[in-house]
């Protein structure tokens, strides 16, 4: 329980650090240590397909696809932050953290336990037979993604 | 769940506060970062940990291509731009 607890903030913590740090690297890679530490939850929530697909896709694919964008534009010290957003920050966030603490224990004393449900089958069963039609889906949208960055990146016509 | 609202908070706190594109960008990371850990959580409650990994995958395959497209944009802002100014994103020219 501890340990999970200290896995979560970390998460929170890194997040932050990726939000507030000036530094887009510094950032992108502090959001890549939110992924792995979102991953090793997922596994010890017992949930290891999701756990790999965070660590590998998320923390690996999409870190080199920021760390690629921010090396390709270069211009790290030309957008200035408004200085003020940073220091308003942990105000906002102390008293996000209260409400957030107060509403969450309200909750649990009042929602009534929904009956549990217990699973049958394994994930393979679920993922193909549950949820045939997201696949479909999950191939649309990879596709989509593909043409989209082919359109974004074609070659313009003189003429144009 | 409560923590997953902090990422969710942490991430809609950037998207209104900052002006880098690649920083908003990360903002949105931040938000998904927490939709999938609320997901799971709601799956680990319920003992549903199956149905819920496979909306969590689902989700990722979702985000990756999100991803792709919205850093082709980004780098293609900046050839038109030459910088990563929200505040010069003014004119909608081709």
């Amino acid at each position: 329980m501890i340990l999970q607890i200290a896995l979560l903030s970390g998460l929170v913590i890194f997040s932050v650090l990726a939000i507030l740090s000036k530094d887009l690297l510094k950032s992108a890679i502090s959001l890549a240590i939110a992924s792995l530490l979102l991953g090793i939850i997922f596994f010890r929530m017992s949930a290891p397909y999701a756990g790999v697909f965070e660590i590998s896709v998320v923390a690996g694919l999409i870190t080199v696809l920021f760390i690629l964008t921010i090396a390709l534009t270069k211009a790290e010290g030309d957008v200035r932050e408004a200085k003020l957003a940073k220091l308003v920050f942990p105000l906002f966030f102390v008293i996000f953290i209260l409400i957030d603490v107060f509403v969450m224990k309200s909750l649990l004393q009042k929602i009534p336990a929904l009956p549990e449900t217990a699973e049958q089958g394994t994930f393979g069963d679920v993922l193909w037979k549950q949820r045939t039609f997201d696949l479909v889906g999950q191939l649309a949208v990879i596709l989509a993604g593909v043409f989209s960055v082919l359109a974004l990146f074609r070659k313009r016509d003189k003429n144009e | 769940m409560g923590f997953a609202a902090g990422l969710i908070f942490v991430g809609v706190y950037c998207l209104l506060a900052m002006k880098n594109v690649i920083k908003l960008f990360i903002g949105i990371e931040v938000i998904s970062k927490g939709v999938s850990l609320a997901l799971l959580a709601g799956g680990f409650v319920r003992k549903n940990t199956l149905l819920a990994q496979s909306l969590v995958i689902t989700f990722i395959v979702v985000e990756v291509s999100l991803v792709a497209t919205a850093l082709a944009i980004i780098i293609n802002i900046y050839k038109h731009t030459k910088s990563l100014d929200i505040r010069k994103l003014t004119k909608l020219k081709g």
